[in-house]
């Protein structure tokens, strides 16, 4: 009779002793354990599914051995919110500017479902700002470049693209079952519809713009008032003139990052009813109550 | 008295040179203040005082510190 080992046993026998950077040591499950082991529970060649490697890294949170590759979020994330950033669901919108680095901040730390929409293209002059776009990726969706960046990056994210511009409708259909919601659109026009449905869907939206060197962050709470409320869909933004440079954009959406985790891992939102907004030239920030 | 005013985005180019501490008369709103920078109604999206968002018709106070923010949208 064979014998065989459940996960957690198995998880037990190829934990690592490690040291870490504070001199202390601790148990780890090795990257390639986890990917083992992934495929141990199903399709035994190739790429494991993001599910049962999800599994795999949930077993082990829940037996106070973190997988290797969540080492250096460190005591910013207890085991107990890794394990919950794991089985949360975020639904952002827009893969430009914002949502690339949003997603690459979500999908590396551990995000478990993650859904998002754009239905442009990687165009030239996205080159400046964009992460997901590249030389290789020009003329193609921006929703199938994230999907091959999220699937480099961690193979426990269940990533679910969508290469479309949503209208309201749309909109509604895609936060269903979300956790949070993440405006990472680019303009004014759709921003307004998307803090409706996040109200309507009962859960927090975490927004931000940029124009120039200046920005914002903000998170709304259902039914609260939020920046798209205050600057309207119609005319235009600061930013047609001003652009959209790499660091207000990478800022704010380290910001956006940050937040989303919080909310995501299970605390309170800290931006509630309120927007931080920047400004890189003079390096100032300030928190406004809205 | 004296207020401070953060001008932003596309509304920099309205910033005072004394804008540290700039001259505002006893009473007057914030929207009068905005009025005397030469900012464009329609341009105005945000204000908020002493980091509180605020309507136009709010009144100054000495030491105030304002922030005068357009319309971002950009990502």
């Amino acid at each position: 009779m064979p014998l065989t080992l459940t996960l957690e046993e198995n998880i037990r026998a190829l934990a690592r002793l490690d040291t870490q950077p504070d001199g202390g040591q601790r148990l780890v499950l090795p990257y390639y354990a986890v990917l083992d082991l992934a495929r141990g529970l199903g399709r035994p060649r190739g790429r494991p599914r993001s599910g049962n490697v999800a599994r795999v890294e949930l077993a082990a949170l829940a037996l106070g051995i973190p997988p290797e590759r969540y080492l250096r979020n460190g005591g910013t994330y207890s085991l107990a919110e890794q394990a919950r950033l794991l089985g949360s669901r975020a639904a952002m919108v827009g893969l430009g500017g914002l949502g690339g680095h949003v997603l690459e901040i979500l999908a590396r730390s551990g995000v478990g479902h993650i859904r998002a929409a754009d239905g442009d293209e990687c165009q030239p002059s996205n080159l400046n700002r964009q992460l997901l776009c590249t030389r290789r990726s020009i003329n193609g969706y921006k929703a199938a470049a994230a999907a091959a960046r999220v699937q480099l990056l961690n193979p426990a994210v269940d990533f679910e693209p969508v290469a479309a511009f949503l209208d309201e409708d749309l909109m509604e259909r895609f936060l269903a079952g979300a956790d949070l919601a993440l405006d990472a659109l680019g303009g004014l026009k759709d921003r307004p519809a998307l803090l409706r449905q996040a109200a309507r869907a009962g859960i927090p939206l975490v927004t931000a713009a940029v124009a120039g060197q200046a920005g914002f962050v903000a998170t709304v709470l259902p039914g609260a008032t939020g920046p798209a409320d205050l600057f309207g869909p119609g005319g235009e933004g600061a930013e047609d003139t001003l652009g959209t440079p790499a660091p207000a954009v990478a800022a704010a959406a380290a910001l956006m990052g940050a937040e989303a985790l919080n909310i995501l891992c299970g605390r309170a939102p800290s931006l509630a009813g309120a927007m931080l907004v920047f400004d890189l030239e003079a390096m100032r920030f300030e928190r406004v109550r809205l | 008295m004296h207020v401070a005013i953060r001008c932003f985005a596309s509304l920099s180019r309205f910033t005072p040179p004394d804008a540290e501490a700039f001259s505002a008369a006893p009473g007057e709103t914030v929207g009068q203040l905005a009025q005397r920078l030469g900012i464009p109604p329609v341009d105005l999206k945000l204000v908020f005082i002493n980091g509180a968002h605020v309507e136009l018709n709010a009144k100054l106070a000495d030491g105030d510190r304002v922030g005068l923010f357009p319309a971002v949208g950009g990502g």
